[in-house]
């Protein structure tokens, strides 16, 4: 139930507020799911590091109904696959408040604490990036 | 394996299915499956103490052991299942009893699938078990229609496939069904109107998107090609089988490449090389549509069409027999005939190319069964008739 594997240092810097993500200290392959060896270049070590989690809407649907997720999310949500900025492509999961979606939309997100199944679980709110003022662009 | 050697090797002998509403099965499985895997050895004229090796496929919860008192077993030489919860397994536990009885390792395989909810409860729920994590979980994603909905928006949405083509797939599999006695949908062709208006489930899927499950079991018996010909029904022969994923696809928390598709394009490709098929070639595709864009998805990845004509071959009449080119789910499918985990789709394949089918395909010489698509692994197999 827990993770996918090798992410644990991606939940504890979750608990921290950080988002990061692994990378092999070899080659400097973004892995995602994450690995305990590269599988571009054999290299057992890995690094984490911080990124922005900032991204842009890979796809996403709506769901009306309720299939059992954790309670604090009520039907209708929106669910949303997201390819994060500077990392290789790789994409995370995670929910869309805050606006319609759409696929392509730039979202920022947050770090959201809840429950399923009388367990705590970190996962990701995303919501419409501001838009950039005239000095960001 | 040479091709050579894996086309004449082995053939379905005899089909067994029985199918009831979830939750109306009349036995607990077990017993619904042990009447499936006699009513298969009954249609080849076979003594089902002679089947020497199982192999099933989802998880399926009923080790063959237990099925040999009430077969009446003498030896159980081989028993085997395919990895993964999905049916995305179907078409491969075909290959693994291939391989039993072309190695001399089992000589009378039966291919099974039982469900019954009072025993393995909901099969969606099991299937998502499988993959589930607190990534999935944290984004309200627990079921599988969600997870193919996110990847049917992408094909939708991005690569602009027009999504007409669900409502013509959907409709032609429940015009097949509402001419098949056994089917859910007999007698009932669905209303346009009531597809279109189906409530939401997750979006871009509707009621009539999703499939429905039912309790049941099926059973398929094989044995070398040879011996099929001594048997009572006329033998389908195995011509190929292909199995797998490929780098960028499987279990991957939705950082699959070609997300939008059905992670058929490698297994599909691998299919038609070892078989020399072609997809003109095929008559009759049974084809396996969990959610009515993934079965859209798979007959873009086994070549049927492209993102950009999909909208030119997936048309309701053109998929529906006797008259369209590219009949699909002659029995319904598991839309509008029943839904088994698949294993019906794979009772029909063989049915249809007996000329059993109640949408019979004439003179149908080759039927490709594409096994649960957008599964971590997938798997296709070519069925064809004995005179091909």
């Amino acid at each position: 139930m827990k993770g996918i594997g090798a992410d644990g240092e991606y939940w504890a810097a979750l608990a921290q507020g950080k988002l990061k993500m692994q990378r092999c200290a070899g080659c400097g392959t973004w892995n995602w799911p994450a690995v305990w060896r590269c599988g571009e270049c054999g290299g057992w070590e890995q690094v984490w590091e911080e990124v922005a989690p900032q991204g842009r809407v890979y796809s996403w649907t709506r769901s009306w109904y309720d299939f059992g997720g954790p309670r604090d999310l009520s039907v209708p949500y929106v669910s949303v696959v997201v390819e994060l900025d500077g990392v290789g492509d790789k994409r995370l999961l995670g929910t869309l408040e805050g606006g319609e979606p759409a696929i392509g939309l730039p979202v920022t997100a947050v770090v959201r604490a809840s429950e399923f199944e009388g367990e705590a679980l970190l996962s990701l709110r995303w919501s419409p990036s501001p838009t950039q003022t005239a000095k960001e662009a | 394996m040479s091709v050579e050697n894996f086309r004449g090797a082995v053939s379905v002998a005899g089909v067994g299915l029985r199918q009831y509403k979830r939750g109306k099965a009349p036995l607990a499985e077990q017993g619904v499956l042990v009447r499936a895997i006699v009513d298969a050895c009954e249609d080849a004229g076979f003594n089902p103490a002679e089947v020497d090796g199982f192999v099933s496929y989802g998880d399926d919860k009923n080790e063959p052991v237990r099925l040999m008192p009430d077969l009446g077993t003498r030896e159980l030489r081989f028993n085997a299942q395919m990895w993964g919860g999905g049916g995305g397994g179907i078409a491969g536990a075909f290959g693994i009893a291939a391989a039993a009885i072309a190695t001399g390792q089992a000589s009378a395989v039966v291919v099974f699938r039982a469900l019954v909810q009072d025993n393995s409860g909901r099969m969606s729920a099991a299937v998502m078990r499988h993959h589930l994590n607190d990534h999935l979980v944290g984004a309200g994603l627990v079921a599988p229609a969600q997870i193919c909905a996110l990847r049917a928006q992408r094909l939708y949405e991005y690569h602009k496939v027009p999504k007409s083509v669900a409502e013509e797939l959907v409709l032609a599999s429940y015009y097949h069904g509402s001419r098949n006695p056994e089917a859910t949908a007999f007698g009932q062709a669905l209303d346009l109107d009531a597809y279109r208006e189906g409530r939401w489930i997750a979006e871009p899927f509707r009621l009539f998107d999703c499939s429905r499950e039912n309790d049941g079991a099926g059973a398929l018996l094989l044995v070398s090609a040879e011996r099929a010909r001594d048997l009572r029904k006329p033998p389908v022969r195995l011509l190929g089988v292909a199995n797998g994923a490929e780098k960028g696809w499987g279990d991957l928390g939705e950082n699959d490449r070609d997300y939008a598709s059905a992670g058929f394009k490698p297994i599909a490709r691998r299919l038609w090389r070892q078989t020399g098929v072609t997809p003109a070639d095929v008559d009759v595709v049974q084809l396996y549509e969990n959610f009515s864009a993934q079965g859209v998805a798979s007959l873009i990845d086994h070549g049927f069409c492209s993102y950009e004509n999909v909208a030119e071959v997936v048309r309701y009449e053109n998929l529906i027999a006797p008259s369209g080119k590219l009949p699909v789910n002659t029995a319904g499918g598991n839309f509008a005939h029943g839904f088994v985990h698949g294993i019906g789709m794979a009772v029909e394949a063989v049915r249809v190319l007996r000329g059993e089918s109640a949408n019979p395909v004439a003179d149908a010489k080759i039927c490709l069964l594409a096994g649960g698509p957008g599964a971590p692994t997938v798997s296709s197999a070519l069925f064809a008739r004995d005179d091909l």
